[in-house]
């Protein structure tokens, strides 16, 4: 199994009355409560964390893209890997990723992944996320009836255009372009590994299994809520005829580490209360925009009891510490403990990448750091050769 | 329009889709006007639809409904998103369009003042912004008839379909091509509208604001609208 260290770089001064006070973190949170020094110096730690976490050990570090956001400070996370790159040597650059309907053209997506390629000499990741409908349609304003078909479109494009040996013409429903010739070509040859962000659309199961992409379930409620979008994903998977491997599937999981369970359960909670009460204080209209979900997936959330229990408990924020660690939220406890959680959950899943989410909310860096050393010293071993009898075509060539 | 020409409009529905012929509508069809409303994919609640890529295609979807009506030429009346395509009906191809109305149409924004966002509110409280008086049964019952599993499922896809021509402000460039609509025109406004506010009446020259009206004034307001669409209408004899 390959541990990454995924950086939502939250902004950490978010007041206490919050929630109270406004009504969302998300598209329409009041510039007023960002202090460009904290701001900048949170940007400082932050690099220094994901750098800290190749020292400690983990394959990849990972970056996002979030906009009018408080608890994702990266609108562009090129940037962030663009100073990982140079700052460090073994771990995989993992960008999940560029929303490829936001960038016109999505060509541009193609020349900065194959700049950052270049610049990690062949450890980058491509992720290619469709964004959020706070993202895409309410802060960029994109259409939500053709976000997705654009997304694809995109995609289309910028492997097309990385793998092109001559210049082309690209004559697309939304792109047309007479001289497709990205300068420069990206270090991993055909392509870097693409990987899928997703949040649980059927229509992305299929398109990672139909074009052997590596699917990313990302979720903040952790392995026992992502279970359902898991299994779909999988069913999908045979129905492609393509293999098990676990190394299809990367999950983020909320971890804390301490050197025993009652010292976790002590030193983690103000940080996930943080988040999960206030970072993800979104406001609900936000969350759907007519033509962002699929009629496919629209009929299947109205036959998913899981998921509509899963999105009242997002809606509710009021969740209460011992909600979080039983519902597997958050992962804590004694090294030995969170790897046995952890390595059930891989099992189960066959969760062959397992993007670690070890800084959360308000996390101060003294304690990220600790729960990043004791990961990697203590759980991240015992945990790392599973699936070892599987191949990982999917990671970088270049990257450990 | 002679006497002897059949007494009939065509009418294009506004944000919230096809549901039923509004009360003003059915108070001008009874005094004998025929009321035809075409048939658009997407707020027809049809499984399978699919958004266009661009406005150029939405008008052409809708073209191709109005034309496959064969009622045209005739007046025109539009609600809402209806009322900006009826004003790109009579702008672009005037030869189809005798007499425009519009009721509170979309088309031009106003940055300053977008009025209330439809789209960034949950789904299911947006019906309540379209309304000054209480949501019609029409409106709160949509698509009842295709049973408990498919009725959200198409109410979506004609919200779907009207996001994809309204968004992000409902403005689609019609100010550029005002100036070419040259038929007598009608255009009223609620004085409550919260998702195109009646300050918007201004860049369509004017219009004859309906008071205690929301966004749907038809509905909200049958009378005021059905006397004043009656009034209009028949003019064309005088």
């Amino acid at each position: 199994m390959k541990m990454m260290w995924f950086h939502l770089m939250p902004y950490p001064g978010l007041p206490d009355d919050f929630n109270t006070k406004h009504r969302s973190v998300w598209v329409d949170i009041d510039p007023a409560l960002f202090d460009r020094d904290v701001m900048a110096s949170t940007y400082d730690t932050y690099i220094d964390q994901l750098v800290y976490a190749e020292d400690c050990g983990f394959d990849g570090i990972c970056v996002n893209e979030h906009h009018n956001n408080g608890y994702g400070l990266m609108p562009s996370p090129n940037l962030i890997a663009a100073i990982l790159a140079n700052r460090t040597s073994q771990a995989a650059i993992t960008v999940l990723g560029n929303s490829v309907a936001l960038y016109n053209p999505p060509l541009r997506v193609a020349e900065e992944f194959a700049m950052l390629d270049l610049f990690s000499r062949g450890r980058l990741i491509a992720g290619f996320p469709v964004g959020t409908a706070m993202d895409t349609t309410h802060s960029y304003s994109m259409n939500p009836g053709t976000l997705r078909p654009r997304y694809y479109e995109g995609i289309d494009l910028i492997m097309k255009a990385w793998q092109a040996t001559e210049p082309f013409a690209y004559n697309g429903r939304f792109n047309q372009q007479r001289h497709v010739n990205p300068v420069p070509r990206p270090w991993q040859q055909p392509h870097p590994p693409v990987w899928i962000p997703g949040g649980g659309s059927v229509e992305t199961w299929d398109f990672c299994a139909q074009n052997d992409f590596v699917y990313g379930a990302l979720t903040y409620y952790g392995y026992k809520m992502v279970r359902e979008t898991v299994g779909g994903y999988w069913a999908r998977v045979e129905a492609h005829g393509r293999d098990d491997n676990p190394h299809r599937l990367a999950v983020t999981q909320f971890i804390g580490v301490a050197d025993n369970d009652a010292e976790a359960y002590k030193l983690y909670r103000e940080p996930a209360e943080y988040f999960f009460n206030r970072s993800l204080h979104v406001y609900p209209g936000f969350t759907d925009a007519p033509g962002y979900i699929t009629e496919a997936s629209v009929r299947a959330r109205y036959k998913s009891q899981v998921r509509q229990v899963a999105r009242a408990k997002q809606a509710k924020h009021d969740l209460t510490w011992d909600e979080m660690v039983e519902n597997g939220y958050v992962v804590i406890g004694g090294p030995d403990t969170v790897r046995e959680q952890l390595e059930e959950a891989a099992r189960e899943l066959r969760i062959g990448h397992l993007c670690a989410m070890l800084q959360f909310g308000n996390m101060s860096d003294e304690l990220t750091r600790y729960n990043t050393n004791l990961f990697g010293e203590k759980v991240a071993p015992g945990l790392r050769n599973m699936f070892a009898e599987y191949p990982d075509p999917w990671w970088p060539q270049n990257a450990r | 329009m002679s006497n002897s020409a059949p007494r009939r409009l065509i009418y294009l529905f506004g944000i919230a889709g096809d549901v039923e012929l509004s009360p003003a509508m059915r108070a001008v069809e009874s005094t004998g006007w025929e009321i035809i409303v075409p048939s658009v994919p997407g707020f027809d609640g049809v499984a399978g639809f699919q958004p266009r890529d661009e406005y150029l295609d939405w008008l052409t979807t809708f073209w191709d409904s109005i034309d496959a009506t064969g009622a045209t030429p005739c007046p025109v009346v539009g609600a809402s998103l209806g009322g900006m395509i009826a004003a790109e009906l009579a702008a672009l191809r005037p030869e189809v369009v005798t007499r425009l109305a519009l009721l509170a149409p979309f088309g031009i924004a106003d940055a300053a003042n977008p009025g209330f966002n439809l789209y960034g509110t949950p789904a299911g409280e947006r019906m309540a912004h379209l309304f000054a008086k209480g949501v019609p049964d029409a409106f709160a019952t949509r698509f009842a008839d295709r049973g408990p599993e498919e009725a959200p499922v198409a109410a979506y896809l004609s919200d779907v379909a009207a996001a994809n021509i309204l968004w992000p402000l409902g403005d689609r460039g019609t100010a550029k091509r005002l100036h070419r609509v040259c038929q007598p025109r009608l255009t009223l406004w609620g004085d409550l509208d919260e998702i195109n506010p009646v300050t918007n009446a201004a860049s369509w020259g004017g219009a004859q604001v309906i008071p205690g009206a929301g966004h749907l004034l038809e509905w909200d307001a049958p009378e005021q609208v059905s006397a004043a669409l009656l009034d209009f209408l028949s003019s064309l004899a005088r």
